[in-house]
């Protein structure tokens, strides 16, 4: 008995020891200003001029994968030191529903998503309050929420990637219909119905097609036994690694798994007489309507529509910046070349719960 | 005035079908030593318990030097009733030393005096030495000396306890009893003590209450108890007794072992018991037996005899080491008492007319 | 109304103290209104709602959770008891080191060594067949860590532990003389076992199994992570994918339904049990020699221990260094906004740690009064509180959501919401630990004290807790082992900058980073092995 009351002991001090030196890491705003941003090899920091005026808390609820976003917040720190960035990282519809549970009682300041479809609803459920920043007048109009809601960020094409090692590329397919050919039966990755982006094409191609021919396209799919990940970077993995011989992926996902040094192809589909043209969708943020630090939540909007905020998820994401002569990666292809689909993106927002009807109707997994 | 003052008091537990204590009145004067004793699960041990406050009672009411503890709409917690407990076993805090043991009780008192006190009940009981040491550290029979220091140091109006010697060995329960009840007289305790053990009773007891099934069969000084029982069952739980049945006569009773000339103040014909003890009875062999040879037990001083009357009860007997009588002889036997027998009729003594 | 006014009514001769009868009830008011709630909202949803679900997932999901749960509580029987037998009855060389090995998978959460499982294994893309087909030149079909039967084999692996440690603390109480009295009637060694000796730790295993039950009913990281679609996991689904919780609420109420009446039958298989005591008689029985089985046997403890404990502690690690050997996978993994990795543990740690305190507390009224005062009320109190058992931590987590923002939204968005769902679920572990911890403790204590001239307040500050404080610890041990692992709860109610080791595990392994997820996971696994080792060396044969 009185040994364990001495391990007892010992224990809890353990328990104290270990939990003062982790709390011993929190960073204050002066520490790091002086912390270097860490941004991957290769890439230059930019010069920044620390604004020291704008401070506090800034909470920051993102759908976007966390290493792509994680860059530009220690940029964005790096340009203002005194602000403390709280993230919640999740899917876009999880935080959503958060948003949307928290409306009396708002906890975030900046609400940044992977597509449109997640921001537009958001605007309808009166979760956003209007900022127009400076660099807006500079976007195409159909990337501005209505009442100045949302902006976006960048723009993203949904793509097919393919290993080149198991395929040639003359073989690979050129339109998404393609995919439910029974001959590529279980060698087809994509991500599954609680990924944004996932949820986003079925949403625009209802809104192309009608309900019925993607129900259609959707049962042929699984049919196919296509295998759904969780999220995209799972398929790309699986790609590169020759696990499958074709991909349905956001078209970055290919650039990042070609940086890696795999064997892998893309095509940009649907291009011919006929066919839907490329389906896009752009990453969004808005503001949280009763936010509780307006100057940081503006600044940092101002941030990612900034030449540099834009260059950064350029030249690390691959992403198409929606600011007009930010440059692009050198190896991503222009989207000029290519014919894109005409989607209303606003009225495919009102679709968002037929959508998630038709994915459970079919069975998505 | 009484220490201790019980009314009527009865208590029943809610999973239990029978009454554990059954309308049970007592009273004991201070500087007495009173033992309750009884079977298990005559409800001695809850009597205890209700006078400690540990129980509620149905009904009935309980004083504590005059002090009204219990009644129907009264009920002092046992923290406020000024006893001292001393537990089955022992109940000694294993996170405390035996100093801070005995300490325990003398709360409130400058920290001067209740060392002082402490050291004091520890001397009394003889472990002024083992103040460091820890319970399990002790010896049984120390254990049982520290859990009386510890519930006498307080100076308790009421000292209780329940079954103290069971734990201990049965050489060990000889020695430990003698100190223990010298402990108490010397500090001229009140106490109210439970035992199954008739014999552990007589020895403690300045007086003794005899329990069955939750009843108060008897209260008295133990030679009234012994020789002066006032039911069947008393007599059978105090002291051996075998009963002999008999028939109520004028000049006296009719029983197997001839007329016993006790005239009782019930009707004649009536049916009797007589209580027996070894030493009431005796034996030869003459011509005319009445009784077999059983079975012979040595018992150190003499031997007792386990006869079988002709109609088939059974008596003892007992006899010095002179005569050795072999199982299976045919002897006569007789009632040698020559003090009044006890004699019993529908379980109760019957007095003498 | 009579009847329950007779239940509700305090016989007066029954010396219960009204101040531990409130205390008790209001901590049984905590635990019950967040069920009471979800339910609520589950028979309000709508029809609409409830036929939406009959017509597309509830029966499935219904069928594939049952199916899973009998799998995995099969299959972690059978695995706990033989492992059980083999290192307690046998000769098995280094039977004392494999005690321990055994044990220690309790202390990785099972989406970890999913995650694991899931790289060496995955068909294609795993670490083994891209081996294999390096060396045959050709794909090599391997079982495939997906779906059904790979979620049931990775989380019998991450389970078992439940029914060895049980089973094994059987195997060790009983007592030689009762197969030796079975061997007098003729039988031979193997029949003894399986006439004597199985039966005898019903008890035990029943305990262990029903644990497994429902720890996989609640069961979310793994099954998401392996693709296996039950109930836990549709509700997270409903809740991260639709602006509308009516149907999350009636899954929810489904699922608590199911837990109830799995709890309810462990409830009564435990109130039959009685455990073997090892008094001053216990021998321990003889040990089987193992003859020409012994390699097999070593074999198969082997396949076992480097299952669930070495490859993942291995892999975890081998990541670990990757991770911190590579300058940019580091700086990725050591921040979050402004966070750092030093942020995680602290997270971890103190909402854990604040989590077991408050549960502890919590459950000292509740063991007080049903050990002290046994009666149906108390009974029925302490039963009530252990309901959290059954509540998948989604669901907790989901009628918190619900719940303070209507009422406490000041408490919203604070780790204190986080910390208030592991007193919810885990509530139950302090319960059974401070009754079990009460229930040796001899009544007399407590009188001894009051007769000193205690109060009964005093007296529990002074004698009872003291006495019972190893057992609280082991409690609170528990309850901050099993928050630590948390997930799913953690994910939905975290506020903005509050991530714990599980959550930065799980925002990384989502995406398939597992190098990246790996010192977390490690950190998570060694934080949660050194209160489990506490616990272990309370056990008897830890000894």
């Amino acid at each position: 008995m009185k040994n364990s009351r001495k391990l007892t002991i010992l224990l809890f001090v353990m328990m104290m020891l270990v939990s003062a030196c982790g709390g011993g890491n929190t960073v204050s705003g002066e520490d790091a200003a002086v912390t270097e941003p860490a941004l991957p090899v290769g890439t230059e920091a930019p010069v920044v001029v620390a604004d020291e005026s704008v401070a506090g808390d800034l909470v920051i609820y993102s759908g976007r994968s966390e290493t792509l976003v994680q860059p530009v917040l220690d940029a964005f720190q790096a340009a203002y030191p005194n602000v403390n960035i709280l993230l919640k990282s999740g899917s876009n519809s999880e935080l959503a529903n958060a948003l949307i549970e928290e409306k009396a009682n708002p906890q975030a300041d900046v609400f940044i998503t992977t597509e449109i479809f997640t921001v537009q609803s958001m605007y309808q459920q009166d979760v956003f309050q209007s900022y127009r920043p400076a660099a807006a007048d500079q976007l195409p109009a159909e990337f501005i929420g209505p009442e100045d809601s949302w902006v976006g960020i960048t723009r993203r094409a949904r793509v097919i990637m393919y290993n080149t090692e198991l395929l040639g590329a003359d073989e690979v397919p050129t339109s998404i219909f393609e995919l439910t050919d029974p001959k590529w039966k279980g060698q087809i990755a994509a991500a599954g119905s609680t990924n944004g982006g996932m949820q986003a094409q079925i949403a625009a191609m209802s809104q192309l097609l009608g309900e019925e021919a993607t129900q259609e396209w959707l049962t042929g799919m699984i049919a196919n036994e296509v295998t759904f990940f969780g999220g995209h970077t799972d398929v790309r993995k699986a790609v590169g690694a020759g696990e499958f011989k074709i991909g349905l992926v956001n078209h970055y996902y290919y650039y990042l798994q070609l940086a890696e040094g795999s064997p892998v192809g893309v095509v940009f589909p649907d291009q011919g007489e006929g066919e839907i043209g490329l389906i896009t969708n752009a990453t969004a943020a808005g503001i949280v309507q009763g936010s509780k630090n307006l100057s940081a939540a503006q600044a940092f909007i101002d941030f990612l529509l900034s030449p540099e905020g834009q260059e950064l998820f350029a030249e690390l994401n691959y992403e198409y910046p929606l600011i007009p002569g930010v440059a692009l990666h050198p190896e991503v292809q222009s989207l000029d070349e290519y014919r894109l689909a005409d989607v209303n993106v606003a009225d495919a927002a009102l679709n968002l719960d037929a959508t998630l009807n038709l994915i459970e109707t079919v069975g998505l997994p | 005035m009484n220490a201790l003052e019980l009314r009527n008091i009865s208590k029943k537990f809610t999973s239990a079908k029978t009454t554990a204590v059954n309308d049970v009145s007592l009273t004991l004067r201070t500087g007495e030593i009173l033992a309750l004793v009884g079977p298990s699960g005559c409800g001695k041990t809850t009597t205890l318990r209700l006078i400690a406050g540990l129980e509620r009672p149905d009904s009935g009411s309980i004083n504590i030097k005059g002090q009204l503890v219990v009644d129907d709409g009264h009920f002092t917690p046992p923290e406020k009733r000024g006893v001292g407990m001393v537990f089955q076993d022992h109940a000694l805090f294993p996170h405390l030393t035996v100093f801070e043991n005995v300490k325990f009780g003398l709360k409130g008192q400058p920290a001067a005096k209740a060392r002082e006190t402490t050291y004091g009940m520890l001397k009394l009981v003889g472990l002024e030495n083992f103040g460091e040491r820890y319970p399990h550290q002790l010896s049984g029979g120390e254990r049982q000396r520290v859990a009386l220091a510890r519930a006498l140091a307080p100076h308790p109006v009421l000292v209780l306890m329940d079954e103290p010697f069971s734990s201990l060995d049965a050489d060990l329960r000889h020695e430990v009893r003698e100190q223990v009840r010298g402990i108490l007289k010397a500090m001229k305790a009140t106490a109210v003590f439970v035992t199954h053990d008739q014999e552990e009773a007589l020895y403690m007891g300045d007086r003794l209450a005899v329990f069955q099934n939750g009843h108060l069969e008897q209260v008295g000084l133990p030679e009234e108890i012994f020789h002066e029982s006032a039911t069947r069952f008393v007599a059978e739980f105090m002291g051996d007794s075998d009963f002999l049945p008999g028939t109520v006569q004028n000049n006296g009773i009719q029983t197997e072992l001839g007329l016993i000339p006790q005239k009782l103040n019930i009707p004649e014909n009536s049916s009797v018991e007589i209580a027996l003890r070894a030493d009431d009875v005796d034996f030869d062999q003459s011509d005319h037996p009445n009784a077999l040879v059983l079975a012979r037990f040595f018992r150190g001083a003499h031997y007792q005899y386990r006869l079988r009357l002709t109609s088939g009860n059974l008596v003892h007997a007992f006899k010095s080491h002179t005569q050795l009588i072999p199982p299976g002889t045919s002897v006569r036997a007789f009632i040698s008492a020559e003090h009044q027998v006890t004699i019993f009729h529908n379980g109760l003594a019957v007095e003498a007319r | 109304m009579q009847r329950w006014k007779n239940f509700l009514q305090i016989p007066k001769r029954i010396n219960i103290s009204p101040r531990l009868l409130l205390a008790a009830g209001l901590v049984a008011l905590f635990v019950a209104i967040p069920l009471v709630y979800i339910f609520f909202r589950a028979f309000t949803g709508g029809a609409d709602v409830w036929i939406r679900l009959l017509q597309t997932r509830i029966l499935k999901l219904l069928a594939n959770t049952l199916l899973l749960t009998a799998a995995v509580t099969c299959g972690a029987t059978f695995v706990g008891v033989s492992m059980a037998f083999l290192t307690e009855r046998t000769n098995l060389p280094g039977r004392h080191l494999f005690r321990w090995m055994l044990a220690l998978p309790l202390a990785i959460p099972a989406y970890i060594g999913g995650i694991v499982h899931l790289t060496l294994l995955r068909p294609r893309g795993g670490v083994i067949p891209q081996l294999l087909e390096n060396w045959f030149g050709q794909p090599v079909p391997t079982p495939s860590p997906l779906g059904f039967w790979g979620a049931a084999f990775i989380l019998t692996l991450f389970t078992y532990p439940y029914v060895y440690l049980l089973s094994g603390a059987a195997f060790r109480s009983l007592n030689a003389s009762l197969e030796e009295a079975a061997r007098t009637f003729g039988r031979n060694n193997w029949r003894t076992i399986w006439e004597v000796t199985l039966p005898a730790l019903r008890p035990g295993l029943t305990a262990g199994a029903l644990l497994v039950a429902l720890d996989i009913l609640s069961e979310y990281g793994t099954v998401a992570l392996l693709r296996y679609e039950t109930f836990s996991s549709a509700i997270f689904v409903q809740l991260s994918g639709r602006y509308d919780r009516s149907a999350a609420s009636i899954l929810s109420g489904i699922l608590i339904t199911i837990a109830i009446i799995i709890l309810w039958g462990e409830l009564r298989l435990q109130g039959q049990a009685r455990y073997t005591q090892m008094d001053s008689q216990w021998r321990p029985a003889s040990l089987l020699p193992l003859n020409r089985w012994k390699i097999p046997a070593l074999l198969l403890v082997l396949l076992v221990v480097s299952a669930s404990l070495l490859v993942p502690v291995f892999v975890l690690g081998y990541w670990s260094l990757t991770a911190l050997l590579d300058p940019e996978t580091l700086s990725s993994i050591m921040r979050s906004g402004s966070q750092t990795f030093g942020d995680y543990i602290w997270h971890s740690l103190w909402s854990s740690a604040l989590a077991a305190l408050i549960a502890v507390v919590l459950s000292l009224p509740v063991a007080l009064l049903s050990v002290r005062y046994p009666s149906k009320l108390s009974k029925a109190i302490s039963r009530f509180t252990q309901i959290g058992y059954a509540i998948p931590g989604v669901v907790v987590a989901l009628s918190l959501v619900l719940l303070v923002n209507q009422f406490l939204p000041f408490l919203y968005a604070t780790p204190l919401i986080v910390v208030m769902a592991y007193v919810l679920r885990h509530m139950p572990q302090a319960i059974r630990a401070s009754e079990s911890a009460l229930n040796q403790l001899s009544p007399s204590m407590e009188e001894a004290s009051r007769t000193l001239g205690r109060t009964s307040l005093q007296t529990i500050f002074q004698v009872i807790l003291p006495l019972i404080l190893p057992g609280l610890m082991a409690g609170a041990s528990l309850v901050f082992l099993t928050s630590l692992k948390e997930l799913p709860a953690t994910l939905l109610l975290r506020p903005a900058g509050f991530d714990t080791l599980a959550v930065r595990v799980w925002i990384w392994a989502a995406e398939g980073f597992y190098i990246q997820a790996a010192p977390a996971a490690l950190l998570l696994v060694l934080a949660s092995a050194l209160p489990l080792y506490f616990l272990l060396r309370r056990e008897q044969i830890f000894k």
